[in-house]
């Protein structure tokens, strides 16, 4: 027996240091894969980064779903820090008596969970659509785009690799519907009453920072204020008065905002 | 109240604010607008704002001494904790931060820069940079600093990119690939702005490359010009290089230069000729490895160099800090540059020219009798690595590394972290293959590390006299603060920062922080309060005195 497990085992490290290589293929890829990748995930991943892999704030396991991931830059990448883990972290790696197979079926999922990987067709022109965003819709006022435009809303520079056709297509509509807290706006009265508002950058039990109206930086100290306010609105306005055909070149342009390759 | 009168509001603040842009910045923690845009002006002249930080080593002659002297001699035993910013990602903590108006900007492993309160060390934001798994570095995925200009930070990445970054959002405002990351290209140095360029060096002296330093547009990101540290075989010094060894010479630049504005020279470091150990694949002196350069401001050309250790085979990379003095020597006023080498020799030039002025050994060494007249080293045949190993001191790590120097115009003195070690070098015969190692060879230390000692040494410039020494057991891989207060601050592997008489090299204060120290000290003020910062592990604290 033990000459049978010996070989076994000298046959999964050769194809593990082989799929393991930088240049290696996903041999796991299929639609069976990833619902095969869901199940391995949901029992072995999900504890620590949440059933739908969007992250766990309570546990710090990141959120899988974006497409990037801290530690790896590619297939390979994943393959490595999900068999073995990473040191000195809470990442251990998957169940040593997993197959290989089952490693590449999670990628496979994690994979099919970015918008990154979802190659919309575009509803209209994003040639249009960029025009609209520099000119009319004035959204470089606040937002940048490849280093251009303002600080007072979200980066747009790869918004199409994190947010879906039908998402672009709310976050037009109903920009107050789902406000990352980043971009909440806090009113502080201060001890001699004037008032300032700000985005909020960062909070936490003592003190804030956030970014003025004038993109100026601030920093306060919840003892050394009156009163604060978070208002958990956008302070984006509802493109209500875009044509149909308006939305569908914007979100058009938008959804080709990626990582340049 | 309006939102007209909130913005006529804030505009007063605002212009109050830019009128006292050379005061300490606003009240800590009530929420006066901080950070204002860093000019070119207001870089040459950073010594005239103690309370900021702009640059890397402070300020463009790189001496490391802060003007802030409210830490004094009488008073630094009361130093306490004020607060601490923790690094999400654990490797080496090389960082030296910026602070500017009380926005302090920290750079962290692998190649990320984050923005904090300077007051509390609460963070504003982060930008993570995208590194691919292929990574070539050779000592760790470290980091040591950005550069500021007018609102964008400029900061190396280990891919080999430099990227500017928006000072107050953290957006990516453009990234340039500086070399190819596969070929064992790597970026960990703090750039160094001149003018409207961002200049910025290479790493990858074990890989086989070909060294060069780089300006950049600072708008933009697009190179202006490239200089390399191994000229190319049109140039009569490329015969200083047997056959093609040239090509893969290594010559990196991986530690952050300095500027004279009234010069309007460049100076920057060179590293190791490659293959490290081994030098019978590249007979000559191997110029420009191991040497200072000085470039003009504008073109890059270069205008003058000085190879500290020609024909290295010790690893022995000339990445210090050009510290710029003005100092008397032999009776005369001289324009000098300050440099305690890696070989363990320490130099004092003239850096209008490059001519030799001072040269005296700061830390043991076995490898050559003294200098010569012109600051060459006269050899002793039998220290080149051999195959059964040779015993030289100092170590291939040096007599010195990357850590900064200080230098008090107050005490006249250059404050060093040296190390009196020694090791046994081998050599190797090596093919070179791109994105490989290509080293010849190796160390290996003869005695356990307890055997060695470092010391924070101080050195007359005018005559490479020691005038003091403050010993570390067992080991100092920290750079070294100097103050107005006639303090020298610095810290040690086992982890204790700790403060030093700049006169007399007295100790008068240590703390034991635990993690190893492998950054240099800086200090700033906000709201007239001065603060100390040191990473240790990967944790950087501050200190200050009770308020």
């Amino acid at each position: 027996m033990l000459p049978i497990v010996a070989t076994l085992l000298l046959g999964l490290t050769l194809w593990g240091a082989r799929v393991g290589a930088q240049e290696a293929e996903n041999p796991f890829s299929g639609r069976v894969d990833a619902r095969m990748g869901q199940r391995h995930y949901e029992a072995q991943c999900s504890n620590c980064h949440g059933l739908t892999a969007t992250g766990n704030p309570e546990s710090g396991g990141p959120d899988l779903t974006t497409g990037r991931f801290r530690t790896a830059s590619s297939n390979a990448g994943l393959f490595r820090v999900i068999r073995e883990g990473i040191r000195g972290t809470a990442m251990i790696g998957i169940n040593r008596d997993s197959p290989d197979q089952a490693v590449w079926q999670v990628i496979t999922y994690l994979n099919s969970l970015s918008p990154a990987n979802i190659r919309a067709e575009l509803p209209g022109s994003a040639t249009a659509g960029q025009q609209l965003f520099q000119g009319k819709g004035d959204c470089v006022r606040c937002h940048i785009v490849s280093g251009e435009g303002g600080r007072l809303g979200p980066d747009l520079s790869e918004v199409g690799e994190r947010r879906l056709l039908t998402e672009l297509r709310s976050d037009l509509s109903a920009p107050n519907a789902e406000v990352d807290p980043r971009w909440w706006t806090v009113a502080v009265t201060r001890e001699d009453g004037s008032v300032v508002r700000g985005l909020r950058m960062h909070e936490d039990s003592f003190s804030f920072r956030l970014m003025d109206e004038q993109e100026r930086l601030r920093s306060f100290s919840k003892s050394q204020i009156r009163s604060f306010e978070r208002d958990k609105s956008s302070t984006m306005p509802a493109y209500a008065s875009l044509t149909t055909q308006e939305e569908n070149d914007l979100v058009s342009y938008l959804l080709t905002l990626r990582r340049k390759p | 109240m309006t939102l007209t009168r909130v913005t006529t509001l804030l505009a007063v603040i605002a212009s109050v604010h830019l009128t006292l842009a050379q005061e300490p910045a606003s009240v800590a923690g009530a929420g006066m607008p901080l950070f204002s845009p860093v000019t070119w002006e207001r870089l040459v002249n950073a010594a005239d704002e103690p309370h900021n930080w702009l640059m890397y080593s402070g300020t463009f002659n790189s001496q490391r001494f802060s003007r802030l002297d409210q830490i004094d001699t009488s008073n630094v035993a009361g130093l306490k904790l004020v607060w601490a910013h923790h690094i999400p990602q654990l490797d080496r903590n090389e960082t030296t931060p910026l602070v500017v108006d009380g926005v302090m900007f920290i750079t962290e492993s692998p190649s990320n820069v984050t923005a904090v309160d300077a007051a509390s060390g609460r963070p504003y934001w982060r930008y993570e940079h995208e590194l691919p798994d292929d990574l070539r570095i050779c000592c760790g995925r470290n980091n040591r600093g950005v550069a500021i200009l007018n609102e964008t930070l400029y900061m190396s990445t280990l891919d080999a990119q430099i990227v500017g970054v928006d000072a107050r959002s953290g957006s990516l405002l453009w990234n340039t690939e500086v070399a190819d990351h596969r070929e064992g290209y790597s970026k960990t140095a703090a750039p160094l702005i001149v003018k409207d360029k961002v200049i910025t060096g290479i790493a990858g002296g074990e890989f086989g490359i070909r060294g060069f330093l780089d300006a950049y547009d600072a708008k933009t990101g697009t190179r202006e010009w490239r200089t390399y540290t191994i000229p190319g075989p049109d140039h009569p010094d490329n015969r200083s290089w047997a056959g093609d060894s040239w090509r893969t010479g290594g010559s990196p630049t991986w530690i952050t230069g300095s500027y004279d504005p009234e010069l309007d020279l460049i100076y920057w470091g060179t590293g190791n000729p490659g293959p490290d150990y081994n030098g019978d694949v590249r007979g000559g002196d191997n110029l420009y490895a191991d040497s200072v350069i000085a470039l003009d401001g504008d073109s890059g050309e270069m205008s003058w160099y000085f190879q500290f250790t020609p024909h290295d085979v010790h690893d022995w990379d000339a990445i210090q800090i050009p510290v710029l003095a003005d100092i008397e020597v032999d009776g005369a006023s001289r324009k000098a540059m300050l440099w305690a080498n890696r070989n363990a020799f320490y130099y004092t030039l003239d850096r209008e020219t490059g001519e030799f002025l001072v040269g005296k050994p700061f830390a043991r060494q076995t490898w050559a009798e003294g200098l010569d007249e012109n600051g060459r080293p006269i050899r002793r045949p039998d220290t080149f690595p051999s195959t059964e190993g040779t015993l030289v001191a100092p170590t291939a790590g040096g007599a010195t590394n990357w850590w900064s120097p200080a230098f008090s115009p107050h005490t006249g003195l250059l404050y060093v972290n040296a190390f009196d070690g020694e090791a046994k070098f081998f050599i190797r015969d090596e093919d070179y293959t791109a994105g490989d190692r290509f080293t010849g060879g190796g160390t290996d230390a003869p005695l356990p590390i307890d055997n060695y000692v470092s010391a924070i040494r101080a050195i007359d410039p005018a005559t490479g006299d020691i005038r003091w020494e403050f010993p570390i057991k067992a080991r100092s891989r920290a750079g070294v603060l100097a103050t107005a207060g006639d303090l020298v601050f610095s810290g040690s592997v086992d982890g204790y920062l700790y403060a030093l008489d700049a006169t007399t090299g007295e100790e008068l204060w240590h703390i034991a922080l635990g993690g190893r120290m492998n950054a240099s000290p800086m200090t700033y003020a906000v709201d007239g309060r001065q603060y100390v910062t040191m990473p240790s592990g990967n944790v950087v604290y501050t200190f200050a005195l009770d308020n």
